[in-house]
């Protein structure tokens, strides 16, 4: 989620296939220069290197900020009245529109009020079956007679986008275009007119949808956000455009990642892989343990709108801060051996969905969606192991991490 | 054998994030307006009490034994 102006985003591209080309040996690891800057001090200000390059600070901006600490990103997270949201305004604002990300205290509470019910887990069970499954089961309906597949491009890279886009309601014919739009918006940051074109097309294909289910409304979000009433307040067409741009973003790229993330964590262990595919009531802390440990979205961004201090260093008014989630969920003085993947440990608090007022909104529906997709291939293809002919796979990337491929091999059937 | 626990949360705060509900359904529930409420305080062991107060988003819950409220993070 972090915006492309501070950011190295060149893991920003949305294809992994291409992003393979762009991911360099050196970012296949950031953790031990984490933990390195972290045991310096857990706040740095100035520009910082974790092997792609340190950005240029701009020396008529206050000196940007990085934090590498759990507690200081707690800190930060829980005080939002010192450190504003508003830093997405520029690259994001102008993208996806003014969205909840972006908003501070009172507005975003009241604009988070109005979506807030379509996230709830209670009300997501509906989807979960008749949907979240039927995609799950419809992409590996194409592979499970071959006894072999590579499941980020056959399964985790696809099933968010067709999971929104039926969420949504959007009819068969329009999925591809949709998911096209999808990826040049997420990568605008490789492709910028790419991406203001694919935003602008996307607002004309809503307004189209918006239009039809105003005059039939059906089981589906956008019907439910142009009916949503708080308090005597409605949605403006504007900001329903905005948030449904939101949540491509915001709700495709980081659950397929998460998803490949605990999937590559379980095949290489295989006693925590057979943990799970004994216990499915080990799902919540093998998914949090994953992320944890390898969040998908690995920085998150505020601004000072004060002087101030943290873990004993000054922040300068209207400085740029950079909160490292991985960074924090590895934190030692906090966790032990936090290198490692242990669904088992006893600390289970992380933040890689963020913390604070503006914690994930889709988080339910990112663990019922990567839980329907691990039981499904369990159910599947038995227990499936990695393909003992190919490479094996790693997580890379900086701003966005996931494995680039994994491929897998299971009894056809 | 200690006291049970008291599971308190502070509707000021409460963003009804779910995050409780998650990790212990037997004793949180989402109300209609969006408030975690406190169904069975007892019906969830305290560790899983324990992840539940510390992941919420806002601080909002607190776990009190014997009208003594326990420090986050507390072991037993
Ligand atoms: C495992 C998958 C996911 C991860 C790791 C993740 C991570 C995050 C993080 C770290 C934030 C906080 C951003 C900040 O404070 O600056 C966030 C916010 C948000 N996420 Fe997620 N997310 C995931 C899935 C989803 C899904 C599936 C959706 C919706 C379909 C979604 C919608 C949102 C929205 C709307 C916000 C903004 C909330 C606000 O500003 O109040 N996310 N997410
Ligand atoms: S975790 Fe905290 S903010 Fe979320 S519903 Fe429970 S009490 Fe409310």
């Amino acid at each position: 989620m972090a915006s492309s102006d501070t950011a190295n985003t060149a893991a920003a591209a949305f294809d992994p296939y291409e992003l393979k080309d762009v991911v360099s040996g050196s970012i296949r690891d950031p953790y031990p220069k984490m933990h390195e800057l972290r045991r310096e001090c857990p706040v740095h200000t100035g520009p910082i290197d974790l092997g792609e390059g340190a950005d240029i600070a701009d020396p008529n901006r206050p000196a940007p900020v990085t934090v590498f600490g759990f507690d200081e990103v707690v800190q930060v997270l829980r005080d939002n009245g010192t450190y504003s949201s508003s830093v997405y305004e520029g690259v994001m604002g102008m993208v996806m529109g003014r969205t909840i990300l972006q908003m501070d205290e009172p507005d975003h509470r009241i604009a988070r009020a109005m979506v807030a019910p379509s996230f709830r887990s209670k009300v997501l069970e509906r989807w979960e079956e008749e949907l979240v499954a039927v995609v799950v089961n419809e992409l590996i309906d194409s592979f499970i007679d071959r006894g072999h597949a590579d499941l980020v491009r056959e399964v985790t890279f696809n099933f968010p986008a067709q999971v929104i886009a039926r969420i949504l309601g959007l009819p068969r014919a329009d999925y591809s275009n949709f998911q096209r739009w999808a990826i040049e918006l997420t990568s605008v940051a490789a492709n910028w007119e790419r991406g203001v074109a694919a935003s602008e097309a996307l607002r004309a294909y809503f307004a189209g949808v918006m239009e039809e289910r105003r005059a039939a409304p059906g089981d589906d979000l956008i019907s439910d956000l142009v009916r949503v009433e708080v308090e005597g307040s409605t949605l403006s067409d504007e900001e329903i455009y905005s948030f449904l741009r939101l949540l491509l973003p915001a709700g495709v790229e980081t659950t397929y990642r998460a998803t490949g993330n605990l999937l590559l964590a379980l095949l290489t262990d295989r006693s925590q892989f057979d943990a799970l595919y004994n216990d499915r009531t080990l799902y919540p802390q093998a998914f949090e343990e994953a992320l944890r440990w390898e969040p998908p979205v690995t920085v998150i961004l505020r601004r000072a709108m004060r002087d101030t201090t943290l873990a004993g260093v000054h922040i300068e008014a209207g400085a740029d801060i950079a909160l490292l989630l991985g960074a924090a969920n590895r934190d030692e003085r906090k966790y032990t051996d936090p290198d490692r993947y242990d669904m088992f440990r006893e600390i289970r608090q992380h933040v890689g969905f963020g913390f604070g007022v503006h914690v994930c909104l889709g988080m339910h529906l990112a663990r019922m969606e990567s839980r329907v997709a691990i039981n499904t291939l369990f159910d599947r293809l038995g227990e499936f192991t990695l393909d003992p002919d190919a490479e094996v796979p790693h997580i890379a990337g900086m701003a966005f991490r996931s494995p680039l491929s994994l491929p897998v091999v299971f009894a056809a059937r | 054998m200690n006291e049970p626990l008291d599971v308190k949360i502070d509707w000021d705060r409460c963003m009804g994030s779910g995050n409780c509900v998650f990790w212990a359904p037997q004793t949180f529930d989402l109300s209609e307006d969006g408030h975690a409420v406190v169904i069975d305080a007892s019906a969830t062991d305290e560790e899983r009490l324990r992840i539940a107060a510390e992941g919420c988003p806002v601080g909002a819950i607190s776990l009190w034994r014997g009208g003594v409220e326990l420090p986050a993070g507390e072991e037993s």
